[in-house]
Order: structure tokens, then sequence, then C-alpha cells
């Protein structure tokens, strides 16, 4: 399985890669100028987090758009990667009213898909200034923190999540697992 | 997962391929720039000079026992002092950006003298992801400039080779446990070393006082995971900070300086938690420091944030 990890200038969009890497999935980091056709023939694509607050400053977030238009395959964006995301298809974000920073308990609202097989409740490590405030009808909240309403959401009709909290990092109760569990449904889709 | 054998295989052959001639290794004596010396010492042999260079900022007996670590991998090596040429460098300098690079220049401006020296034309760093992370790019902000990336002067004509550029810490140690490098288990020490733990000015008093400090943090976190209380931290040090405060100390005021006492857990140094000490340990190590040090440091305070928001060290 091949899957490329989209760099939006985050700390941890090496981790990304790193954990990938270590589910034995042929990985590679793209800078978010890559041109669509230039990613060739991959199976899905992470949108790693970054530094852009998106509501001002878009324009760093490079080609993310045409990923998400043209892409016939599964996507997962995290932390900025999920906010642009959720904007992009017609919801609205803005600063935190609470920022999350470091630890905070996840409660998962709707298992199944990249939640299956996890605990309702555990800790999860945050890096985020500003967040989804409202989502599109295509979307759906799959969990949230008390600090944050929209931690992790899904597409009703195309294999797109996003998720607010960060997977990729070693504090991150099953990371590995949510990966897994988005490799499943890239698996599934690409049958 | 990752297979620590298959990796020196491959860095060995690219090393032999990407070093024709001679090479010199920046080394601290840590896990990171060990491991990269063993490596490229396997590949190119004696065609690699080890070069340690003694800062002034280096911990309590650190430069006493980095040449029985280099004499035991059977390195070819040289102990630099510099330490007047760092001092006098950063004479005035509180930023910390600033500190970093003055102290990244001056490791260069040390290694291109040796390089010359050595016929050499290569410099080898044990450069691991979370320093060129943090340093920052095109697209990434910069949180920090690590010495050996973000410090590196615009100037220098060393062309770099960094074997461990995608690897974290505990990737690293794997690494040194494959190879039987006896500081695999070493804690994780920033290159511009004291410098940085001294918030403020990097005096010669400034950096002796969290010499001293980070000796007492040190040796009593290791005493009490020897006795079984807790377990050894992933890094754990103190820091000197710009702030006094009023105290008695045996019935006369007291106007002295504050010790901070970081310790966190972690894999990859790219997220951490502070440690959970027990309060017992913490209980000694701030009875050490206020008597051993009392004419210094009248106060000592534990430092409870997680990473982010904070980083590991200070600046």
């Amino acid at each position: 399985m091949k899957v490329y990890v989209i760099d939006n200038g985050g700390q941890w969009t090496h981790r990304e890669w790193r954990v990938l890497k270590y589910l034995k999935v042929d990985t590679k980091i793209l800078p978010n100028t890559t041109p669509f056709e230039e990613i060739g023939d991959v199976d899905a694509l992470v949108l790693s987090g970054g530094s852009p607050s998106i509501a001002s400053e878009a324009g760093r977030m490079g080609n993310n758009g045409l990923y998400l238009d043209k892409a016939p395959y599964p996507i997962l964006g995290i932390c900025a990667g999920m906010q642009f995301l959720c904007t992009h298809f017609g919801g609205t974000m803005g600063p935190a009213a609470r920022p999350e920073f470091g630890k905070a308990t996840l409660h998962v609202d709707s298992d199944g898909d990249i939640f299956n097989g996890l605990p309702r409740e555990f800790t999860v490590w945050q890096s985020h200034n500003d967040e989804v405030k409202t989502l599109s009808e295509d979307f759906e909240v799959l969990a949230h923190t008390d600090s944050c309403r929209i931690e992790a959401v899904k597409h009703r009709k195309r294999p797109i999540y996003g998720l607010q909290f960060h997977p990729e990092v070693e504090n991150t109760d099953h990371g590995y697992d949510i990966f897994s569990n988005f490799l499943k449904v890239v698996e599934q889709w690409n049958k | 997962m990752f297979d620590a054998k298959e990796f020196v295989e491959e860095k060995i052959e690219e090393i032999k391929a990407a070093i024709p001639g001679r090479a010199v290794i920046a080394c601290s004596g840590g896990v990171d720039s060990t491991v990269a010396a063993a490596i490229v010492s396997k590949a190119i042999g004696d065609r690699l000079l080890t070069v340690y260079v003694d800062t002034g900022f280096m911990r309590k007996g650190e430069s006493a026992t980095v040449s029985k670590i280099f004499d035991n991998l059977h390195l070819n090596y040289r102990i630099i002092d510099a330490s007047e040429e760092f001092f006098s460098a950063l004479k005035g300098i509180t930023e910390p950006e600033q500190k970093r690079k003055i102290i990244g220049a001056g490791f260069i401006r040390v290694f291109e003298r040796e390089a010359k020296a050595f016929h050499s034309e290569y410099l080898v760093q044990g450069t691991i992801a979370p320093d060129w992370i943090e340093s920052g790019d095109k697209l990434r902000d910069t949180i920090k400039s690590h010495h050996n990336v973000g410090g590196l002067p615009e100037d220098m004509k060393l062309k770099l080779v960094e074997p461990l550029r995608d690897l974290y810490k505990d990737e690293v140690r794997k690494v040194a446990r494959h190879l039987d490098v006896e500081v695999s288990e070493k804690q994780p020490f920033p290159g511009p070393a004291l410098a940085i733990r001294v918030i403020g000015e990097p005096t010669r008093e400034n950096v002796e006082i969290v010499r001293e400090a980070c000796a007492i943090v040190e040796e009593e976190l290791e005493a009490a995971a020897k006795r079984g209380e807790m377990e050894r931290p992933w890094q754990y040090f103190a820091v000197l900070l710009p702030v006094q405060s009023v105290g008695v100390q045996g019935d006369r005021r007291a106007y002295g300086r504050t010790i901070a006492v970081r310790a966190v857990e972690s894999i990859d140094g790219m997220s951490a938690a502070y440690s959970r000490i027990p309060h017992d340990v913490l209980e000694k190590i701030s009875l050490r420091i206020t008597s051993e040090m009392k004419a210094n440091v009248n106060r000592v305070v534990y430092d409870i944030t997680h990473k982010p928001p904070a980083t590991i060290e200070w600046e």
C-alpha cells in the first residue's frame, strides 16, 4: 500500500511518515506545493498539521484544496489538515475558545471506522490554537474533548476523515491503532 | 518496526560512497554523535577524525569521560579546549536564539580548523530528526535553532554528512545497542549545553551554578531510580532562572537565586509529559541544592509543563 504525507509544515509531519513506515506502508513526505498529477498512483493521502492559521493564512496550505477536489482515494487530515478540509467543504473555523496543548481526554461519540475496537475514552496529545466551529451537512462528528466539540470528523459520502488531535505522537494512546484503522478503510475503498 | 542491523549496513555503504577522502566528525560523547562516529568509522576507518569540543558549558566531569568512550570505540580523536573562545563570544548575550547561533558558528569555526589540518572537506554530524524539524525551514516555523542545523553559519564550506537525519532518539538508541556503544542509555543533552540552561548571560559564574545544580539533580534522580523509588526519567536537569527571592538562612536574611528542576518522560523528544517524581525525591533535591549551594540559591521550583506547549529545555 502506498500512502503519502502532504507536508503543511507541522512539527509532527515526519512522525506521520514514521508511523506509516512502521506499519509497513510505502510512504514519502511531499511539500504541499506538489501538483496533484505529480503525486502519482497512491492509495491515500495524509494532510499534515502545520503552523498556518487556516482562517488568515490559507495560502500557506498550498494545493490541499486541489487534492481534496481531485483525489479519488481516501484522505486523512490532521490538525491544520482537518481544519482546512472542513472549511473547504463549507464548514467554518476560528480561534479556539479553549486552545489545547499537550494532554487531553478524547471522548469517542461514534465508534467503528477509524475508532474501531478502541475505548470510548482515552488520552490524546494536542497542539492547536484554532478549531472547527461548524461543519457542512456532508460531515459528522466522531469525537470530542471537554474543551473542543469537534475533534474527529468523517465525510458522509467520500472516504475523507479529519482529526484535530495528533495520533502520530507517542504520547497519544492508540495512535497506531487509529492509523491501522484508516489503512483498513483505504484497503476496503481500493478493493 | 525498525531494524538497526539493516540500517547500519545500509548507512555504511552510503557513507563509503559519500566520503571518498577524509572527514571530521563533531562528537560530544552523547548518544547521537557517538553512534554516528561508530558507523562512519566502520565505513572509512582512520580516514575519520573525531573531534570533541570543550565549550566550557559541559556538565560536571563530562570532558574527562569522553576520551574513555572514544578509546573503547577505537576512534582516532582530538579533544579541543575552546572554552575561552565560547565564553568571550557569548559575553553580554541573553537572547536564546542568539546564543544558539553564536554557539553553532563557534563549533563550525573549530571544525573548520581541524578539518583543514586533517586535509578534509567533509563534516559528519549526528543530526537527528528533531534537530532539523525544530530548526524550521521554508514551510516550518523555527521553534529553536539547533546548533547543528539552524546554528550553522551561512559561509560554512565543509560538506555535511548526516547519517542519522531521519531517526529519532529511540531509534538511535537501538542502533547504539546493536553496535554495543556504551552511551546508548545516556540522557539527551543539547549541543549548546549549559549555556541554554542559564536564562540570561552564560557567564562562567552562572554556568558553574547550573553545572552544580544539574549534577545534584542527576545524582539524586539516578540514586532514586536505583533504589527502585521511581523510573529514571527520559531527561532531567536544572535551569538557573534570572529571578531572586527573599529567604531566611540561619536567622539571616537571604536574597538568592532560583533553580528550576525539569524532568520529562518521552520516547522521541517531539512530545513529552513532565515526570511524576515522588515528593520525597524532589524534597531531597531541594534540600541538597539549597544547602550545598546556599551562597547562590535559596529557592527551588519544579516545572510541571508538558511539551507542547513547553519544550523540554527552557531555551
